[in-house]
């Protein structure tokens, strides 16, 4: 090829390149909007049925419920609000069930203003599922405010800590608070939270009292509850709607969570395309810089 | 019914948010104050009954526990604040809860956070049941001490310390991909719940 046809394929490529580069960088994001919407609500609609995996850590959540005998107590503690209902509902829902069947009796509270109408909700749906009855199978204390004086004073007496419940009814003429009054009589504390309430229930009720807690957390809470599980503060954990599936599958009990399982693998592996894409757009931009500042 | 007309009026206003995706428009602006007006009322309502009638009136003067008093009124010292004159009266209530908390919390959490977490960085002995392990847990303490290596300042880091250091910022560079990660799933199942609800839920209502 003689140089100057040799110059111009090149300049050619280059200029391909470029506005390659170009374009990627450019994308309208109301198009990267629609096709993210689309990678989500095609897999509603249609199921793939993809595999759902069971972590080590998820498993250890079931197993500490599992281990469970009918009659015992725990704590269920609805931590979050309405805006990561989508993450934790499926938890909730699927810890309760997974409770009720087994006979365990819950007390559930709540440490969020918020969590209250969550709490009524949840709680009554999945008893009525059971057949539960209020006061005996379970009690809702409501809302209490300051999170660490309630998980200390629960330590103490939960009937002192909330004197009445959520519905105003004295705490004492409840059967099932007759029963149980502080973590000593608890056999496991249940935290669904999308902060970082885990750990101050680690803090104030597993460090002070040496209550066996297991907690859901949403997805970006979880990277930070790992190290608790791996020094043993935590029985078992779950992270993200991933956790809820996996749990859900071992309940045997498909929810909201394995529901959702096929539209999040299929935003994901959008969204590695999207950051490839990204990053080809990057180095193809920069080779074309620098081709341009050597001429 | 009202159940049905609740979960409408949660899907109109589930659409006018997502409208923003597109543009700023009215529809959008409508749902964002009303969400910020709704939520202001609920909690002012939640917060005022939970805290001053249910842990402070309802004992104090309908069950006469007395000892609630001292508490409430250095909790209304706080409200001088409002007062350019008197706000210093204020700092007596926060000084006392700064304290108290203070001597509460940093043992607790000394304890939990910092004994708790340093105790299970050191691997328990090897043996043939528990190799796996072992070796995740040798691969933890290498991570927490070439991290805390690169966040030693009072030398050059230069040679070994250099070395350890960048190991340091590979583990943390992989914690921060771990941690990006999960936002995304996060963010995702937030879109998901939203979907469910307009794809599933709402079209229930009308079979």
């Amino acid at each position: 090829m003689a140089p100057d046809r040799e110059t111009a394929a090149r300049n050619a490529g280059r200029s391909r390149s470029a506005r390659l580069a170009a374009r990627l960088a450019h994308v309208d994001r109301r198009l990267i909007f629609v096709v993210v919407g689309l990678a989500v609500a095609l897999p509603l609609i249609f199921p793939l049925n993809l595999p759902i995996q069971s972590s080590r850590e998820a498993r250890a959540y079931f197993d500490a419920l599992e281990g469970l005998e009918a009659g015992d107590e725990i704590i269920f503690s609805f931590d979050y609000e309405p805006d990561t209902m989508a993450e934790l509902d499926p938890m909730s829902m699927a810890t309760l069930r997974h409770a009720f069947r087994r006979g365990i009796q819950v007390v559930a509270l709540t440490n969020y203003a918020g969590g209250a109408g969550i709490a009524e909700r949840v709680l009554s749906e999945v008893a009525a599922e059971y057949d539960r009855t209020y006061g005996v199978d379970y009690v809702f204390l409501g809302y209490n405010p300051d999170y660490s004086a309630t998980m200390l004073r629960m330590g103490e007496s939960i009937q002192r800590t909330f004197p009445t419940d959520h519905y105003r009814t004295p705490t004492d003429e409840l059967p099932l608070l007759q029963e149980v009054d502080r973590y000593a009589e608890i056999e496991l504390l249940v935290t669904v939270t999308a902060s970082a309430l885990a750990e101050y229930w680690i803090i104030w009720a597993g460090g002070k009292y040496g209550q066996r807690i297991i907690a859901g957390n949403t997805a970006i809470q979880a990277v930070l509850i790992y190290p608790y599980f791996q020094a043993g503060q935590l029985d078992g954990f779950l992270g993200g709607l991933k956790g809820a599936a996996e749990y859900e599958r071992m309940i045997e009990v498909d929810g909201a969570g394995v529901r959702g399982m096929d539209a999040q693998s299929s935003a994901h592996v959008l969204i590695v395309l999207f950051i490839l894409l990204g990053n080809i757009g990057y180095f193809l931009q920069r080779r074309a810089e620098r081709a341009e500042g050597s001429q | 019914m009202w159940d049905t007309v609740g979960l409408w009026v949660g899907g109109i206003l589930t659409v006018a948010i997502f409208s923003l995706l597109y543009r700023d428009n009215p529809f959008y602006r409508a749902a964002e104050h009303l969400l910020v007006g709704v939520s202001a009322g609920y909690y002012v309502v939640h917060y005022f009954y939970s805290s001053v009638i249910r842990k402070f009136y309802v004992p104090v003067f309908q069950q006469g526990d007395l000892w609630l008093l001292p508490g409430g009124l250095l909790g209304l010292l706080v409200l001088f604040r409002l007062s350019r004159r008197w706000q210093w009266v204020s700092r007596y209530a926060i000084a006392f809860y700064v304290a108290a908390w203070s001597g509460y919390l940093i043992p607790s959490v000394v304890q939990e956070r910092v004994l708790a977490q340093v105790a299970s960085t050191i691997p328990a002995s090897p043996s043939s049941e528990n190799t796996y392990a072992f070796l995740m847990g040798m691969l933890v303490l290498v991570g927490v001490v070439s991290i805390l290596v690169y966040f030693y300042f009072s030398a050059p880091h230069r040679g070994l310390l250099g070395r350890i250091s960048q190991v340091g910022i590979t583990f943390l560079m992989i914690g921060f991909g771990a941690s990006f990660g999960y936002t995304v799933m996060g963010r995702v199942s937030l879109l998901i719940g939203r979907f469910q609800y307009l794809l599933q839920e709402l079209p229930a209502t009308l079979r």
